[in-house]
């Protein structure tokens, strides 16, 4: 069995994304090719195989009644045509294991090319997308294009050949009787094509209601304290019916066209049956024809009426196929972004020396999110960024591992332009801690060993998890380290995430850091435990900290106050601090709490 | 004719339901006949026409030797004319009965799905808080989504399919065995072996379609996860590893399927082999038979066509028969959960009230979920009517349980509470939680317009009424600052609007349930200056005049409270007034000012996210 699978960067993405459709579903196919002839071929066999059966069962009537054949001449007959259907049986094996392995492998090999795509887009195009909508386009538009290879490209191959090789059989007997046999065949296939498309049309508005009552389902569940609280239960029961009874209208429309759709076109194919067939036995009767061949007539006929009413409906299946490759070549549209091309490759970590020259960005055109920016700092430094949401200091950190490439001016790392490093090697030697990280539904061992490229000992993770502060907190679940994230009743807090992520960082032991210092949900104990931890963070290496309070940074060597884009205050703790402006106000803020609060206490004691 | 004229109407796999083996119950089959009770003219017409249908497709074959031995054979023409009038007729009745069979199968699984849907969803709504606490929601969900669809199927197709195979298989025997007994009973020993193989093909083929099913749903959620965590994926550089992954779970995923479809591709032909035995031994015994003229051209023909015919019957018994046991293991889910109990119902004396006016006393109050630590201990207090209560204290300490026993969530494990002079268990629950108006930390709204959720205070408010709520929460303001005022959508679970937004439509939503007792849990998050002084002036109208018991975190708010209690361990800590607990220096005072210095720090700080009232997109 050849099941290997071709490598999935065997796909010519220019092949597929183009305007022609067919050719680009034939490249898919890339690798397979022989295996989907084969499939093709085989079909034509079965066919021409089953026809022959028929022939043969006439030619063995005829000589039977004939008494032609008897007693060991008779046997090897009978025989011979058990052989035919098992060369029937046996092509329509090889045809349909062929196309399934065709189709299993060619989807595969697109859902791990997807998945690779998806992953190596630039921000720039995550930012934009939906997921729910990225999702659909890999999952079910990926299922129409398998179903096209494992289904519609054979069966449709199937149909055709079938009905040539019938018409072709019938036609040698008598070639009126083959025309006469297929007048009715296009009003057949229109008509299919018809009713699939409004089946399905039909069928679909069933569905989305469906997709409204799971809606109005959850939220009466995710809102069972609501619906509770005010006793509402007889009125949701009611809102819920009224869909419920819009959904079983759908289906009763539904069925009903159903219904018709059948015994419609039976009665076509029946009249054409029962037509030809009386035509045919008339011939036997005005010795135009002998028995056998009426029984090889009436055998065949039926493979060539009946086959053409599922082409209706393959036609219109295979029309949704250009749909669903349509929305996934504009996935495949999108640039990659380029991970490793470089004109400069360090054999060593860098130390860390950062300069900003002039440093402009913005993420459309004429739409500036920061505005010369420049500044410097050296390996180990502490650099932190102050402002408001929407100042800039998320874009300015999301530069240094060429997240989004800046816009204008230059970014010196170690005196090397930012640019001559490849993505691959900045984003090794860079650490970033957000706010709320996103973990892995994965147990917590493996999150913590996320990203660390190399084998880690249970040692090193608990020293780890220890120096973030988090380790006691794993301890109390009772799977310790096993315990899966996002579990039933698993729940780590804003900040539990964050110290799972400073002790990821450890491991990973970067040059550089990023690390997003907001704590304002925490609550105060928390924070003593996180400052701790981001402190063994943070030694000994240079470390830009996007902060929202001022204790977090008074040891910095480097304040930045952004606003609008721009670098309004700069500066360390105490030169900040004599300067009017906005880093003072923040500043005088805390003092003016403490005297509040001793006026608000004191006003409780007079009282 | 090979025709399998049924579109798969329903092709809901749910794959969250693959790893259960679920012990068929005798019980399970009477109840799902006991559904169709209720539309016996549509199963019967179901039944009957099916079964006349099967019957038919099994005698064409009959009419069609009667053509070639009667008429062809002997040309007798007027004969096989009134032979293929008799066709043409016995056609269109069949057509009709199949249509009949069609509708009324069909319509009779809309009624059911319609049934089941509705039977679910009523009797969710009377099962108490604590069930949906204990269930996850997409459990809750598949039950009443992709099950309901599941038993539908067996009750309508997989009957109708199994009835159409058995009166087809024993039709076609019936006639065989009349034709000739000796080349009969050469099909009928073939088919036991044929229908053998044929329910070992399905039940396997099945087994790798679900877990192909499964491998899927666990690949989805692979790319789902990387996706939504691409930025920690990117600055890891872990996309090699991700992809390694994953290729994990779609070789998985190959190699379900294309078993499944290797399976599939065997199946047919070695059925048709074996059809293919019987065949060349037909033909050569019935040759034989032919040729001495014991057997007509016409029989032997027929006998081709039955062996022929017969691999569709049976492949379709095999199908229904692989698919059964997970059908009735929905059934079993279904039935089961509509035999989930409420824990918490109403009394079977109640004394009927119009009215919570009075007294809230909590006497020797204890609660445990279930069996573990009690969460509230003994725990006593009188709220003298109309007085404000906040409850302060640290996360898990029973703030929330208090509530929820004051609703009637829950019941107390020990102790009394009395509302308005009675044990509360001897009101009805809806006169309770009908009276109790209720304001949760994070709003809940349902998809629709804002008057829609307004009203859901009260059913009957008219529109005046729905905007003098509003006008009363401070809500009126930005609802008619968008286009569409009231009718302007919320968006699901009230996505389009703020969270601040939200809160002052819920109290509004309250307001207008005008409610004895008000109860509300604070949020945390903060808001904007704005809207928290409206959220502060809406609340101040719901107090007014009302019981209230406020899970307070705003200082303004705790300041205001006749009464704090502040809450450690299922109990009461400290309690008292604001400057009594100040003066105290003990646990308040320490929430208190770590709670202000909080505050102010956020309110000072000109970086601090706002969450700002903004119109909908």
């Amino acid at each position: 069995m050849t099941t290997d699978i071709k490598n999935y960067k065997d796909i010519d993405i220019s092949k597929i994304t183009g305007d022609k459709k067919l050719p680009a579903l034939w490249h898919l196919m890339h690798g397979y090719h022989l295996n989907f002839i084969v499939a093709n071929l085989f079909t034509g066999l079965a066919a021409l195989a089953r026809t022959g059966m028929y022939l043969y069962l006439g030619d063995f009537i005829d000589r039977v009644i004939q008494s032609g054949i008897k007693g060991s001449n008779l046997f090897v007959s009978a025989l011979s045509f058990g052989a035919l259907i098992t060369l029937q049986a046996l092509s329509s094996f090889i045809s349909s294991w062929m196309a399934t392995l065709t189709a299993e492998s060619a989807t595969r090999r697109l859902r791990d090319y997807l998945f690779d795509h998806i992953q190596h887009l630039p921000f720039a195009y995550h930012s934009e997308a939906k997921t729910g909508d990225l999702l659909e386009r890999a999952t079910s538009d990926v299922d129409t294009i398998r179903r096209f290879f494992a289904d519609q490209s054979i069966n449709m191959g199937r149909i055709l050949m079938i009905f040539i090789v019938s018409f072709i059989a019938i036609a040698r007997i008598n070639l009126r009787l083959a025309l006469i046999s297929i007048i009715i065949m296009p009003i057949v296939l229109v008509i299919s094509m018809f009713f699939f498309k409004s089946l399905s049309r039909a069928y679909e508005a069933y569905q989305e209601q469906g997709a409204v009552l799971s809606t109005n389902l959850q939220e009466n569940l995710s809102g069972v304290r609501v619906v509770k609280a005010f006793a509402r239960q007889d009125y949701e029961i009611r809102k819920f019916d009224q869909e419920n009874l819009k959904k079983f209208k759908l289906g009763k429309k539904f069925v009903w066209m159903h219904s018709l759709f059948w015994p419609l076109t039976d009665i076509l194919c029946a009249a054409q049956g029962i037509g030809s067939n009386y035509i045919a036995a008339m011939m036997v009767i005005n010795d135009a024809m002998t028995l056998g061949q009426f029984i090889t007539f009436h055998g065949l006929l039926g493979w060539l009426i009946w086959p053409i009413r599922n082409l209706g409906r393959l036609i219109i299946d295979t029309s949704r196929t250009f749909v669903s490759l349509g929305r996934i070549t504009t996935i495949l549209k999108a640039r990659q972004e380029d991970m490793t091309s470089a004109s400069c490759e360090p054999s060593e970590s860098i130390r860390g020396d950062i300069k900003f020259e002039n440093v402009s960005f913005e993420y459309e055109k004429a739409q500036s999110v920061l505005e010369d920016v420049s500044f410097e700092c050296k390996a180990g430094d502490v650099v932190a960024l102050l402002g408001s949401t929407g100042s800039g200091k998320t874009s300015l950190v999301n530069l240094l591992p060429r997240f989004y490439d800046v816009t204008a001016g230059k970014i010196l790392l170690d005196g090397v332009n930012l640019n001559e490093y490849s993505r691959q090697f900045l984003r090794s030697q860079i650490g970033v801690v957000e706010q709320e990280p996103f973990l892995f539904s994965c147990s917590i061992r493996e999150n913590i060993t996320y990203g660390v490229h190399r084998e880690v000992s249970e040692e090193e993770i608990i020293a780890a998890a220890k120096e973030a502060a988090i380790h006691d907190v794993i301890l109390e679940f009772k799977n310790g380290y096993d315990t899966l994230v996002g579990e039933r009743g698993v729940t780590l807090s804003g900040g539990q995430k964050q110290r799972v992520a400073i002790a990821r960082t450890l491991l990973i032991n970067p040059r550089i850091l990023i690390m997003d210092d907001s704590t304002s949900s925490v609550d105060m104990e928390t924070e003593v435990q996180i400052r701790s931890a981001l402190e063994n963070l943070m030694a000994n290496r240079t470390t830009f900290i996007i902060a929202h309070r001022i204790q977090s940074i008074m040891n910095a060597d480097l304040i930045l106050v952004f606003d609008q884009g721009k670098i309004v205050q700069k500066g360390v703790h105490e030169e900040l601090l004599n300067q009017p402006g906005i880093y003072q106000d923040i500043y005088e803020i805390q003092a003016r709490i403490d005297s509040a609060l001793q006026e608000e206490i004191d006003r409780v004691n007079i009282l | 004719m090979p025709c399998k004229r049924k579109l798969i109407v329903s092709t809901y796999y749910d794959e969250n339901e693959l790893d259960d083996e679920v012990h068929l119950s005798k019980g399970v089959f009477g109840r799902l006949l006991k559904l169709l009770k209720k539309y016996w003219i549509l199963v019967f017409c179901g039944v009957a026409s099916i079964a006349f249908v099967s019957w038919l497709d099994a005698y064409f074959t009959m009419l069609n030797k009667q053509i070639i031995d009667d008429a062809i054979v002997t040309k007798n023409v007027s004969l096989m004319i009134r032979l293929f009038g008799n066709y043409s007729l016995i056609t269109l009745v069949q057509l009709a009965g199949f249509f009949v069979m069609m509708y009324s199968v069909g319509l009779l699984g809309e009624k059911l799905r319609y049934d089941l849907r509705r039977d679910l969803f009523n009797h969710l709504q009377k099962l108490s808080l604590s069930y949906f606490t204990k269930t996850p929601l997409g459990w809750i969900m598949s039950r009443v989504t992709s099950d309901t669809e599941k038993m539908a199927d067996l009750l309508t197709w997989g009957i109708t399919d199994s009835i159409w195979a058995l009166t087809n298989i024993g039709f076609a025997v019936y006639y065989m065995l009349r034709l000739n007994a000796q080349l009969a009973l050469i099909v009928v020993l073939s088919l036991p072996i044929m229908i053998f193989i044929s329910f070992k093909f399905r039940v396997k083929i099945y087994y790798h379609f679900r877990r192909s099913r499964k491998a899927n749903s666990k690949m989805t959620a692979s790319l789902n996860e990387n996706i939504t965590g691409v930025r920690i994926v990117k600055a890891l550089l872990r996309e090699d590893q991700n992809l390694k992954n994953f290729k994990v779970l779609s070789t998985d995923m190959f190699r379900e399927s294309y078993r499944a479809g290797l399976l599939s591709a065997i199946y047919l032909p070695t059925i048709q082999t074996i059809s293919a035995i019987s065949l060349v031994l037909i033909l050569w015994r019935g040759g034989n038979m032919v040729g001495n003229s014991l057997i007509s051209v016409g029989t032997l023909q027929a006998f081709i066509s039955y062996i022929m015919f017969i691999l569709w019957p049976i492949q379709d018994l095999a199908r229904v028969y692989a698919e059964m046991q997970n059908a009735v293991a929905s059934s079993e889910r279904v039935f089961s959960l509509l035999e989930t109990k409420p824990e918490i119902v109403d009394r079977s004396e109640i004394i009927p009230t119009n009215s919570l006016v009075g007294n809230v006393e909590f006497e020797n109050v204890s609660f445990h979920y279930e069996t573990d630590e009690p969460v509230i201990r003994n725990l006593s207090f009188k709220i003298p009517q109309g007085q404000k209560v906040a409850l302060v204290g640290t996360t898990g300490g029973g703030k929330t349980t208090i509530v929820n026993l004051l609703c009637r969530f829950y019941e107390p494990s020990e102790g009394t509470i009395r509302i308005a002079g009675q044990d509360y268990l001897n009101y009805s629950l809806e006169d309770i939680q009908s009276r109790i108006g209720v304001v949760l930390q994070i709003p809940h709204l349902f998809s629709g317009s804002i008057r829609d959720n307004l009203r859901y205070g009260r059913l009957d408010a008219n529109d005046e009424e729905i905007e003098e709520a509003a006008r009363l929460a401070g809500a009126h303001e930005f609802i008619s600052k968008f286009e569409n005022g009231y009718d302007s959508n919320v968006g699901e679970g009230g996505n389009q609007l703020s969270v601040g937004q939200k809160q002052l439509i819920s109290i509004a939503r309250a307001l207008l349930a005008n409610p004895n007792i008000f109860i509300m849990d604070e949020a945390t998050s903060s808001v904007d200056t704005l809207t928290e002084a409206l959220i502060q002036k809406g609340m101040h109208q719901l107090m007014s005049g009302r019981t209230s018991f406020i899970i307070a975190h705003r200082l303004s708010t705790i300041k205001s409270a006749d009464q704090i209690f502040v809450i450690e361990d299922g109990q009461i800590a400290e309690s008292g007034n604001h400057q009594e607990l100040i003066r105290k220096r003990g646990l308040y005072y320490n929430l208190y000012t770590k709670q202000f210095r909080h505050d102010l720090e956020s309110r000072l700080d000109p970086f601090s996210p706002t969450d700002a009232v903004e119109s909908p997109a």
